[in-house]
């Protein structure tokens, strides 16, 4: 009795003091008795010791640790600069070592149906021939470009970086949520996150053993001066926006930690179909070019003739394999919200194997019956628009009013073909510091895949977590944040 | 190395330069202010005029508060309408070093931020209770933002073009101060000085850190032409307008490299004629006579703004036709690693 007692006390003061996990779905870090997961119990135990007060301290000290280090997520253009911080958790979120290598096996199971995916649609398109996804679905979407049928890309790589979205039903198990294959971005805070736990946590870090992560620019880097168009030598660089853009930390960062240049579409022109970048010495020959400009902006002369990001003429120059470019141009049409549900199918058709990872049930409101049963049941299902990203343009039916449900059923009945919908998963929740207490937030997981001649898993990811109690949406625009993933042993 | 990296290299330079020659020139005002029996109006107008902002903020805030030290230190350090505030020099700096963050070390970008960062809030509040403190915390946060920057890069193409910025931009603004003082406190007599004029030449010196420099130079003579000439022609002072121009010239050699191609020589051979100009014997005569030392001064400040604007030429932002013509001449068509 005297110990339970003294327990309570010394509890009052400690990291997950009070910590309650919700009912309906899985913890990382706690069973629903309230007792540290049996693997975690050590990881629980070092942090909770740290106590509540210094815990808030160290939050501090990493929360000004990445303000220094402007590594900053959301720029405003207004004459302060005001960049704010993506805020950063500082309780880590563990996947174990014993589950890790189904997902790595299920994750490029997965980009090698994508990228056969890919090919097939912009060659042969046996899987169309074949009915296995109907045709105008794929022809439809907007991220199916016609002006690169055709063309193959450099070793016949289209998705040499993806992200892809990751939940934890409440059984414990892992589904895909979502394909990011045209220009993912998040992984500098990955490696930033590390960064800043190693300094904030030292002891915890080196008690839990976790697996590194700072090879990716490494791996990033081989693969990609892999795909450099014979004869010419690899020169590397990285198109941005602009210090502009949302994700600009990351490609400048990128472009540091892989020893590339970091150019704009206004340093380099076409030449007679071959690329070069305007340098101090005269104009240069460029080989390969990591991108983060969409693919409409890429080219003024064959997409969006107002586009000022792109290069005129890179297309041309692409086409005769003069340039690599990565990711590929058009992969938008293999991570199409309409297009997901047929990943399983392709996995079976291209590769004659059965998917590794489960994913969500959706339904395809292109498909009469579907958009039927989605306008009738639209309390309780998220719909989202085929082609959008960053939690832009869903509806999360069980959370929204009758007005706002009425009129996103107008807007779906107005264009079918640019909605999906899915049942809401009771997805997992971590602890996450409110501020005052910890609190159950939902979290996803992003690991990223890079593809050069074999595909590599970063071991770890991007976890994000909606910060605002309730919430589903963990996308960094909508309030989210970001948690350091620690794949253990 | 790109050629939009060059140009921000050389911007980010230049606009440091002005934050802490800004930061110097105020200070030294404020200092001399308290004990010389000069009266306001005669003593802030002139700041305005070195960074060459009477006009706009006679329009704005109105010609009598030229005169007022608060209402000219507001507008020379936190106003963002004007552009060579510290403020506005602080966030073209940063923003310039933003675009290039993949090129300049963390440790700069680290320095850089912390010191924007500051300005905004703790450095505000320095400002208000204490600005001498103030000023010596900019220069401070400039230097080891200097210091960094020295020791963590490679002392190559980016860092050879942040020192082009740098230098020229120091050059003019030396010439800008000393015009300024000289027109306004110039000597009638330039053989018998009075006190006050005494440290009227003091301020300037110290405007320029070069106090202590000038007084080393043993066997000088004090007084405005010895002053005006050391401000010009001392090779070894860090600010002379000669020293600068004269490691100009050997950085934009590094830039084009051992055999040199046609790209630079512009700029080049414009920073050539006037290092020529301020080696040659003759110069010595225009600094005793006041109307010599204000037309050199103009001169130099015309001629390093056309050099900046053939190192935009020919290395920042060349026009792309001659960009193709260089590709059909041959050598630069090779493909590069």
């Amino acid at each position: 009795m005297a110990k339970s007692k003294k327990r309570s006390k010394q509890a009052a003061s400690n990291v997950f003091s009070g910590y309650k996990p919700l009912k309906s779905c899985f913890d990382e870090l706690f069973c629903a008795s309230g007792a540290p997961q049996e693997t975690l119990e050590a990881l629980v135990r070092s942090i909770d010791s740290i106590g509540a007060a210094e815990f808030k301290a160290r939050q501090k000290l990493a929360n000004a640790a990445f303000l220094k280090g402007g590594i900053t997520f959301k720029v405003y253009s207004d004459k302060r600069g005001q960049e704010k911080i993506f805020p950063f958790d500082l309780i880590p979120r563990p996947v174990s070592g014993q589950e890790w290598p189904r997902l790595e096996r299920g994750l490029t199971q997965r980009i090698a149906a994508l990228n056969m995916f890919l090919a097939d649609v912009y060659g042969e398109q046996r899987l169309l021939k074949e009915k296995v996804i109907p045709r105008e679905l794929v022809e439809g979407s907007k991220g199916f470009l016609k002006q690169v049928k055709g063309i193959k890309p450099l070793n016949g790589v289209y998705v040499h970086v993806a992200g892809i979205d990751l939940i934890r039903r409440p059984d414990g198990g892992f589904c895909v949520l979502e394909d990011n294959i045209r220009t993912p971005s998040g992984v500098s805070y990955v490696l930033e996150n590390r960064r800043v736990m190693k300094r904030v946590f030292p002891k915890v870090f080196a008690q839990a053993k976790v697996r590194n992560v700072d090879e990716y620019p490494l791996r990033l880097r081989e693969a990609l001066t892999g795909i450099a168009p014979q004869g010419v030598a690899p020169r590397l660089l990285i198109l941005t926006p602009g210090p502009f853009n949302s994700a600009y930390f990351e490609h400048s960062f990128l472009a540091r930690s892989m020893g590339c240049e970091l150019v704009q579409g206004q340093d380099l022109f076409v030449w007679q179909d071959k690329v070069y970048v305007k340098t101090t010495k005269g104009p240069q020959r460029v080989g390969v070019i990591y991108r983060r400009v969409d693919d409409q902006f890429m080219d003024p002369k064959v997409f969006r003739p107002d586009s000022l990001l792109g290069v005129p003429g890179i297309m041309g120059a692409y086409a005769k394999g003069n340039v690599a470019l990565a990711n590929a141009i058009g992969n938008g049409v293999a991570d199409d919200k309409a297009v997901y549900p047929y990943v399983p199918d392709m996995i079976r058709f291209y590769l004659s194997e059965e998917p590794i990872l489960d994913q969500v049930e959706t339904f395809i409101c292109a498909r009469e019956k579907d958009c039927e049963h989605v306008l009738a049941n639209l309390s309780k299902m998220v719909v989202k628009a085929v082609d959008e990203s960053g939690g832009y343009g869903m509806l999360m039916g069980p959370q929204a009013s009758k007005k706002e449900r009425d009129a996103f059923a107008e807007r779906i009945r107005a264009n079918p073909r640019g909605y999906i919908a899915q049942p809401r998963v009771e997805f997992s929740t971590c602890p996450t510091w409110s501020g005052t207490d910890m609190q159950p937030r939902r979290v996803d997981l992003r690991p990223y895949i890079v593809t050069g001649k074999d595909s590599w898993v970063l071991p770890g990811g991007l976890t994000r977590v909606a910060l605002v109690e309730g919430s589903y949406v963990v996308n960094s625009s909508q309030g989210g944040g970001s948690k350091d993933t620690w794949v253990m042993g | 190395m790109i050629s939009r990296v060059a140009d921000s290299c050389f911007w980010l330079y230049r606009y440091m330069e002005r934050v802490e020659n800004v930061a110097r020139l105020l200070d030294v005002n404020l200092l001399v202010v308290l004990d010389t029996k000069t009266n306001e109006q005669e003593r802030w107008r002139p700041v305005l005029i070195v960074a060459g902002e009477e006009p706009r903020f006679v329009q704005r805030l109105g010609a009598s508060c030229a005169d007022d030290a608060q209402a000219v230190q507001n507008y020379m350090v936190f106003d963002e309408e004007n552009p060579v505030s510290i403020v506005s020099s602080l966030r073209w700096a940063r923003e310039n070093a933003r675009s290039i963050r993949d090129t300049i070390s963390l440790e700069m970008w680290e320095a850089l931020n912390a010191f924007w960062l500051w300005l905004g809030e703790s450095g505000h509040k320095s400002f208000v209770r204490n600005p001498h403190h103030f000023y010596s915390e900019v220069k401070e946060q400039c230097a080891l933002f200097h210091g960094l920057t020295h020791n963590s890069v490679m002392h190559n193409d980016p860092f050879n073009f942040m020192r082009l910025g740098m230098l020229l931009e120091r050059a003019s603004q030396t010439a800008r101060v000393l015009d300024v003082k000289y027109h306004a406190m110039g000597p009638s007599h330039p053989d018998k000085e009075s006190l006050e004029e005494g440290i009227e030449w003091i301020a300037l010196l110290r405007s320029c850190s070069g106090y202590e420099s000038f007084f080393k130079k043993s066997g000088v003579q004090f007084g405005g032409p010895a002053i005006a000439a050391f401000l010009i022609l001392e090779p070894d002072f860090p600010r002379s307008v000669l020293h600068c121009i004269g490691r100009a010239v050997n950085f934009i050699q590094r830039v084009r490299g051992t055999t040199p191609g046609p790209i630079g020589a512009r700029a080049a051979d414009l920073l050539g004629a006037l290092y020529a100009r301020l080696t040659s014997t003759n110069i010595r005569d225009i600094t005793s006579v006041k109307a010599g030392i204000h037309k050199e001064c103009t001169r130099i400040v015309e001629e390093t703004a056309r050099i900046c604007e053939a190192m935009r030429l020919d290395f920042f932002d060349p026009p792309l036709p001659e960009m193709a013509k260089l590709t059909k001449m041959g050598s630069m068509f090779q493909s590069q690693g």
